[in-house]
């Protein structure tokens, strides 16, 4: 997907403009939320299924070479074809010859993530091959031609009418404001496809290193569809999707879908293992697997290395209220929120999206909703000395930052600006508040009053009431 | 009072461990007849902004027989520069603030960030320097926001205060999820007769300060400001009190602009009261 | 293609350091025991809650009201896969209910325009989260669960197990191609945030429970 993260200013102040997107955003995160909340208050097991399961997951990025090896090993001997793609052109490269080798004109994909990072979709099309999107999310956004604005609900920005436009322009159905009618319209379309496509393409939620598995968890059924019914199946998984055994995922499954939309269970999992065997009545004949490294290893090896856990749950995005008020096309690329303000910095370098980290108020909502434990505050803590490290910041914020620490080096010369302030303030404002104020905190005095330094700061009055020694 | 250990005041020195060194450990336990020391700190935004939020600490400190030392050498923790990510700059402000405390008794602030800037910060700031981080641990160990040190400490019940008023509370980020102090403000504002308390929806939601957020994505910010106002006005309180001010300055700003009928209000000064002496401070 | 993988399998090695060996056994912690009390109810309880719909046996009194949900849906045709006995003991002894036809999964996956209703025989089913388990071992089909507009899964009351993990343990070993939790009918709020059923798989699921 094209990169404009550091344009997130920008963006952010055009979507809080946007009523239709303002609309969809709040009726959407609020309801996810709501679920949400109730299906954990409704499962007493919640926290120490979640300690349980970054315990896994910490295990796991210990010990990855081992539990990936485990698992390319398991995926081969039942028939996969694994490939490892080091960056997304390399992964787009594969891709491409994956399609071309095994003459695929048409290919039916479901929702997959990593696919994005890769511009997976571009690929196959350079290459002549069609590809189609599946789920009705990423479909519908496919026929607008547009990116997806969240993880687990892409077309959370798109009204029902704008979709039946869609429909008509693009699938020639009539106009319609019913929903599942338009449902319908989609399903018909999509069965044509599924039942002639030539390669079905998909994510990976989960990767069972035990058994060589592929999970795949979804509610509309389609990933099982592309995994069924074409002669190939591909699936396109970051490297730090292994868990260790199959039993593990069932502690995995207990938090997914509860943080992602409030659902005990959601309506379809598949697990799917190597070529369909001598006698089975369906099934590809051939799998392949694209292994994604694509920044993953570098973040490995670093203090960002928890970062890995994540299952893409989606559940840090419902709750943050910054992505609730600007949506998910703010923050440039494939991933938003507070996952999106710490994963894109560490995936396409700190530079090219310097404006994410930032993105944040540091409330901490994010670190309570995480099914595994990723500690999203701290890390964007992080992420902004790295730019101050990294010569990211503008001078003007570091000169300022020096000034204001200069100034409280000496408690003296701060009372003494304090008393300066304060005879100024009260001068020009007569004990109102302040109207106006120069850049950079004009953004404030913008829409709020900011009140005038007060004529006697606290530690002078404390001086005069009870002495010099305080 | 809560329990009743004997005073001992000074430096004991314990092993630390996880290096078998030497470490020292502040402590600081209360005798019961005897007075009980507390270091205020003010913060340097109550401080230049609103004098009246530490005069009111160390009214109700004193009420509840602490013996108040203002150590007037501090200036400020260094919380926006740490979060802006500017640590050197924030590892000078927090050495300063470190040396301006005396060794024994406890540090008391009635802001929750600027407590956990010390108690959290303050360790990411000093990991590489192991003398520091032992000091700024000892530090973080017995440091409080003002209602957390009310009631888990003092025991305070009743904060004795005459204001009356019908008050929503806003659970400032810090506070609670950064120290985990969810009950102690709600447990002294409710005790005060001439409140009426009334929740808020989303009390825990950002309001959208956020220190040096403001100011860099000032659009986002007032939309969520304007959110925690909206929230507030369905309450149909007459006051929005918080445990940090810089929330407050932030929500009292958009209503001072727009012209609500509700005031913003510091704890501080509503558990010190309608009669305490905060016309002087101006 | 392999001088890739061995390069990545090196960055890893040196990226994950030195934290001993990795855990053999799995961790601590697991899920904790199951509730008191009937887990077929657990079952039927948490599949109704899922959007499936529940209909006991014995099959003489299901039938008809089995018929009656699939002329409500406009069903006019049935199949089952060859060698599923239990399937098509139901399906066949269905045919007067409505009237149906009997179709085969070949003709549906071809495009047929009937409204169709799959019949399949469960591996097993878990009480935690309603969910019916369908593998492909053995050569089974998984076409009634997957393009037929409703599911009707046949559910020993003997296959009911509390927990995911039991169900799973079965196929640690030999995994099949494919092993299918079905929780309910396809389901997506993709628009407006509204939920539909039937995005890509069966509007309904059925189940039927089978006292052995």
């Amino acid at each position: 997907m094209e990169l404009n993260a550091n344009a997130f200013g920008r963006s952010a102040r055009k979507a809080l403009l946007d009523k239709t997107l303002q609309e969809a955003l709040g009726r959407t995160t609020g309801r996810f939320l709501d679920h949400r909340d109730a299906a954990v208050a409704a499962f007493p097991e919640f926290e120490a299924t979640r300690e349980r399961a970054s315990r896994i997951k910490r295990d796991v990025l210990d010990h990855l070479d081992t539990y990936l090896a485990r698992f390319v090993e398991e995926a081969e001997k039942r028939g996969t074809i694994v490939h490892v793609a080091r960056d997304a052109a390399q992964a787009r490269e594969i891709a491409a010859r994956i399609a071309r080798d095994e003459g695929v004109a048409l290919a039916v994909k479901s929702k997959s993530m990593a696919s994005e990072e890769i511009s997976f979709n571009e690929a196959l099309q350079e290459a002549g091959v069609t590809v189609v999107e599946s789920d009705l999310g990423e479909f519908i956004i496919q026929l607008a031609g547009e990116a997806p604005s969240h993880i687990i609900a892409p077309a959370v920005h798109k009204t029902r009418e704008q979709i039946s436009r869609l429909f008509e322009r693009h699938l020639g159905e009539p106009r319609t404001d019913n929903i599942p009618e338009l449902v319908g319209m989609a399903r018909r379309h999509l069965r044509a496809k599924f039942l002639s496509a030539g390669m079905g393409v998909s994510g990976g939620n989960f990767l069972v290193a035990d058994t060589g598995s592929v999970v795949l968890v979804t509610n509309e059924g389609n990933g099982r569809m592309g995994a069924v019914l074409p002669r190939v199946h591909l699936a396109v998984v970051g490297i730090e999707k292994v868990i260790p055994r199959m039993a593990d995922l069932a502690t995995f499954l207990r938090l997914l879908p509860r943080s992602a939309s409030g659902q005990t269970i959601s309506s379809y999992v598949s697990i799917v293992t190597g070529t369909r065997r001598a006698g089975d009545p369906e099934g590809p004949e051939r799998m392949h697997i694209l292994l994604l490294d694509c920044g993953r290893s570098a973040i490995l090896e670093g203090k960002y290395r928890e970062i890995l856990k994540c299952v893409r749950c989606a559940a840090c995005l419902n709750v943050c209220p910054v992505y609730q008020s600007v949506g998910g096309h703010a923050y440039g690329w494939v991933y938003s929120g507070p996952i999106g303000a710490v994963l894109t910095p560490l995936l396409v370098g700190l530079p090219e999206a310097v404006a994410l980290p930032d993105a944040s108020t540091l409330c901490g909502a994010c670190a309570d909703v995480c099914p595994v434990k990723i500690p999203l505050p701290d890390f964007l803590l992080e992420l902004r000395s790295d730019a101050r490290e990294q010569g990211l910041k503008t001078p003007g914020e570091i000169a300022a930052m020096k000034g204001y620490a200069g100034v409280m080096k000496r408690a003296g010369l701060l009372e003494a600006i304090e008393r300066i302030a304060g005879v100024l303030g009260q001068f020009f404002t007569k004990g109102k508040g302040i109207g106006g104020l120069p850049y950079p905190f004009s953004g404030w005095t913008e829409r709020r009053d900011f009140p005038a330094p007060a004529s006697l700061p606290f530690r002078k009055h404390w001086k005069i009431k009870r002495g010099p020694r305080g | 009072m809560k329990s009743n250990p004997s005073f001992r005041a000074g430096v004991l020195p314990r092993k630390d461990p996880s290096t078998g060194g030497e470490r020292m450990t502040y402590t600081a336990k209360m005798d019961p007849k005897g007075p009980i020391p507390v270091s205020l700190f003010f913060t340097c935004l109550a401080d230049a902004f609103s004098p009246g939020v530490c005069t009111a600490t160390v009214e109700v400190l004193e009420r509840f027989g602490a013996t108040v030392r203002v150590p007037l050498s501090q200036t400020c923790c260094g919380q926006p520069a740490f979060n802006s990510g500017n640590r050197k700059e924030a590892r000078a402000m927090a050495r300063k603030f470190l040396l301006s405390f005396p060794d024994d008794g406890d540090i008391v602030t009635p802001s929750g960030s600027c407590a956990a800037m010390v108690k959290h910060g303050y360790p990411v700031l000093f990991r590489d320097e192991p003398r520091m981080l032992v000091r700024a641990r000892a530090v973080g160990e017995r440091i409080y926001e003002l209602s957390q040190f009310l009631v888990d400490v003092l025991g305070v019940t009743d904060p004795k205060s005459d204001f009356s008023g019908k008050v929503t509370y806003h659970d400032s980020c810090h506070l609670r999820r950064g120290l985990g102090v969810v009950e102690a403000p709600r447990k002294l504002l409710r005790a005060v007769p001439g409140v009426e308390f009334v929740e808020m929806e989303e009390s825990d939601r950002c309001c959208g300060f956020g220190g040096v957020f403001s100011l860099k994505y000032p659009q986002i910010s007032c939309k969520m400001t304007e959110r925690k106002v909206e929230r507030i006005l369905a309450t149909g309180a007459s006051y929005v009190t918080s445990g940090d001010l810089g929330c407050l300055l932030n929500i009292g700003g958009l209503i001072s602009r727009i012209g609500y009928p509700v005031k913003a209000i510091h704890l501080a000064e509503i558990l010190a009261g309608k009669t305490a002496g905060r016309g002087d401070a101006g | 293609m392999v001088n890739e993988r061995e390069s990545l399998f090196r960055r890893l090695s040196a990226a994950c350091g030195d934290h001993g060996t990795a855990a053999e056994e799995p961790l601590p912690g697991g899920p904790s025991a199951a509730p008191e009390g009937d887990r077929v109810a657990r079952f039927a309880e948490m599949f109704t809650a899922a959007g499936g719909f529940l209909l006991r046996g014995p099959v003489e009194t299901a039938l008809s009201d089995l018929g009656e949900m699939l002329r409500a849906e406009g069903v006019t045709a049935l199949f089952f896969p060859e060698d599923d006995a239990a399937a098509r003991e139901i399906a066949e002894a269905l045919v007067p209910f409505g009237p149906f036809l009997l179709t085969t999964g070949a003709e549906v996956r071809g495009e047929s325009a009937a409204v169709t209703a799959g019949f399949r025989a469960a591996e097993a089913a878990i009480a935690e989260t309603g969910t019916i388990v369908e593998t492909s071992a053995g050569g089974k089909s998984l076409l009634p669960g997957l393009i037929a507009d409703v599911h009707v899964s046949i559910v020993p009351a003997a296959s009911v197990v509390d927990r995911m993990e039991e169900a799973l343990a079965v196929f640690t070993a030999d995994p099949p191609r494919n092993i299918s939790f079905l929780s309910g009918p396809s389901k997506t709020a993709d628009i407006e945030q509204t939920l539909t059923v039937g995005a890509h798989g069966p509007k309904k699921a059925i189940a039927l429970l089978l006292p052995t």
